[in-house]
């Protein structure tokens, strides 16, 4: 496996080699030229309500780093953390080249891809993986991680044809099982959970995705289909044992990632003062817990569906949007451990003040189905160009469900950034 | 000679003679809708600086490079965000429609999102990037939204002008009127009042510098200043090139994503 994985890097680099030096028909004499090199430093805080525990004490330096050469970008962006006085290890959260044609693009490298219309829910942005170490609490800009791919773009017109192969399994990170972000477990007995098992490098795991877009008069709208890995493992039951009278007594999960197609689409438009948004897709499988009764492995495979409808709307400086998400099992079960309907609200409102140098947001998801909600308003102020002081909280409401669950890590945080 | 007509001699006469007009006053609608129709060529690119003083005199300077392009019935304008560093790379478009009562069409695209995402562009009052100037200032107001009155001639820093009065038809809309001198040689607007809608004045615009530029005239340095509050805005265009040839699709969620 890491012979072919070291063959594949050659190939890719090779690739990247051979595409630098090509000449352009695009190319204009305004075309940017050199290095630059911007980015931001920042000092975060952050406490639980519930004891004062520290929960964020970080220092961030964000670099982003650009050549530019004839038809060809080169972008990195290393990071460096210093969290709870400790220094981690650098990461290039991103690094790829670009090359650029009057009708494509091509990227090559590890790198970001984002798709859909919707906010703060994944639907069909499936390329890049998460890191839910902190479930939804940083920015979403840290909480995706990028992938290592070959994206190449066709544009015709308004339309454009997107093309990813994703070699490289990148899963999505889970918390902890012993961090606060652990999420509660729905075996009746802890459950001893061995290491993962990680999809073997070749060309067949490999994910493939498409997307035609189009961006025009009244409407936008896109449509997608991809192989994918499921990014969060589903735990398979390998060993348990029943003790009558008490019942399950032991248990030993693995968990697994597996594959699937997606199709799927998104779209806004323009009604009057609104931004109308939609987008769903279709799961040809996912994996859901079940009785271990009826189902020895714990879980029942089921196609699936996921959508949202959204409008935002913009009155006196406040721009307002709210979304309504529903998860639907298809072939539903009774065995399920899960609901049929799962819906969910957001809600967003944000207002400048100040001549743009006060920013007040507050964004929310709300959870229909177990009557709870994560609310996350935040406050921005900027007293100078490129100084950002900023102070928000994080407040859980519910006993139960994806946010009642944290009902005891609400928290408040402060920071600064300086960006350059 | 009929009212259209008129506008067509008047504007010949700017575009060939570049002379004074000899025969009589105008209407006010006819000299605003000869602004709007003013030639200004098929597209536009440049630079614009936007330097904001606040009541205290302190100013913070936003960096933007931007094209437009008339292309049919449509305006697109593209502006992408060079500084300050905290908005680097964040890039804006606006489609116009000229059919009236269309709403115009925008898109924003934050690099920090890495998304393309449709905005509303109903906030037509509210004001652009922490600026004294609304989106509606910078846009392209139709005269047809105003009844215009021709006020009186006036001579300003030597251009001999018009004074016109517009009163938006929505009684709504965000200012009571405004109060527009135009100048007849060039047949653009040199400077302008604002009126709140409870009637007191609240904003000026003065037109700093109009340069000729591929035979046309173009206003490259304007100021707003908020009366009430004490604040104004510079801007000023730079690296200004006329009917270089943009084509239309660089308009596109593209040229958003990769910048200009």
């Amino acid at each position: 496996m890491k012979t072919k994985a070291r063959l594949l890097h050659r190939l890719l680099t090779l690739g990247v080699l051979a595409l630098a030096p090509l000449r352009i028909s695009a190319q204009t004499a305004d075309t940017p030229k050199g290095v630059t090199v911007n980015g931001y430093g920042r000092t975060k805080v952050g406490v639980l309500l519930n004891n004062g525990d520290y929960f964020i004490s970080e220092n961030t330096l964000n670099l982003r780093m650009n050549y530019t050469a004839g038809p060809t970008d080169f972008y990195a962006n290393p990071v460096l953390y210093e969290q709870n006085g400790v220094v981690q290890p650098p990461v290039l959260r991103e690094i790829y080249l670009d090359y650029h044609e009057e009708l494509f693009d091509l990227r090559v490298g590890k790198q970001q891809i984002i798709w859909g219309k919707g906010d703060g829910v994944f639907i069909t942005d499936l390329i890049s993986t998460k890191d839910l170490s902190q479930f939804l609490v940083p920015d979403f800009e840290e909480i995706r991680r990028a992938v290592t791919a070959v994206k190449f773009d066709l544009y015709q017109g308004y339309s454009s044809l997107e093309l990813v192969w994703v070699p490289w399994f990148t899963p999505t990170i889970s918390p902890d099982p012993s961090s606060i972000w652990a999420p509660s477990i729905s075996f009746s007995v802890k459950p001893t959970i061995n290491p993962p098992t990680t999809p073997k490098f070749n060309l067949g795991n490999s994910e493939y995705f498409a997307k035609y877009s189009y961006l025009g008069e009244s409407f936008d709208v896109s449509l997608m289909g991809g192989w994918l890995w499921n990014d969060t493992p589903a735990f398979t039951v390998i060993s348990k044992t029943f003790s009558p009278p008490a019942g399950l007594t032991e248990l030993t999960v693995q968990p697994e990632y597996y594959q699937t197609y997606v199709v799927g689409y998104a779209a806004s438009a323009t009604a009057g003062p609104l931004i109308l948004r939609s987008e769903g897709a279709y799961y040809g499988v996912k994996r859901y817990h079940a009785d271990l009764m009826l189902f020895p492995t714990g879980y029942a495979e089921k196609p699936a569906i996921q959508y949202l409808v959204g409008a935002d709307y913009s009155i006196a400086g406040i721009t307002m949007g709210m979304q309504f998400i529903q998860n639907v099992i298809l072939k539903y079960d009774s065995a399920l451990l899960e609901d049929r309907f799962k819906n969910t609200l957001t809600l967003v409102v944000s207002r400048t003040f100040f001549r743009d140098t006060v920013k007040a947001e507050f964004f929310s998801y709300v959870g229909l189905n177990d009557y709870d909600a994560l609310i996350k308003p935040k406050i921005t102020w900027t007293p100078a160009d490129g100084l950002e002081l900023f102070t928000g909280m994080y407040i859980f409401l519910g006993d139960s469900g994806d946010f009642g669950q944290y009902h005891d890590n609400n928290g408040l945080y402060l920071g600064a950034k300086l960006s350059f | 000679m009929n009212r259209l007509k008129r506008i067509g001699v008047l504007i010949s006469s700017i575009l060939l003679l570049g002379t004074p007009l000899v025969f009589a006053d105008p209407s006010g609608a006819e000299i605003m809708q000869a602004v709007y129709d003013r030639p200004q060529g098929q597209d536009m690119s440049g630079t614009l600086v936007m330097t904001l003083t606040d009541a205290r005199g302190g100013t913070r300077v936003r960096d933007i490079k931007q094209i437009l392009g008339r292309f049919g019935s449509v305006d697109k304008k593209l502006m992408v965000f060079q500084s300050p560093a905290d908005v680097r790379g964040t890039a804006f478009m606006n489609w116009s429609y000229k059919e009236e009562g269309k709403s115009d069409e925008q898109w924003i695209y934050l690099p920090a999102l890495k998304r393309v995402k449709r905005i509303s562009s109903e906030g037509r009052g509210d004001y652009f990037m922490g600026s004294d100037f609304t989106y509606d200032d910078l846009g392209n107001r139709h005269p047809s939204e105003d009844n215009h009155r021709l006020i009186r001639s006036e001579t300003v820093n030597g251009e001999d002008c018009w004074v016109v009065e517009s009163v938006p038809k929505d009684p709504k809309y965000m200012y009571s009127k405004t109060i527009t001198w135009v100048s007849k040689q060039k047949m653009v607007g040199v400077r302008r009042e604002y009126y709140d809608q409870k009637g007191k004045h609240l904003k000026d615009l003065t037109i700093e510098r109009v340069e000729q530029i591929s035979g046309f005239w173009i206003i490259t340095k304007t100021e707003m200043k908020n009366v009430q509050k004490n604040t104004k805005t510079v801007m000023e265009f730079s690296n200004v090139r006329i009917d270089t040839g943009l084509r239309e699709d660089l308009f596109s969620e593209r040229t958003l994503t990769r910048g200009l």
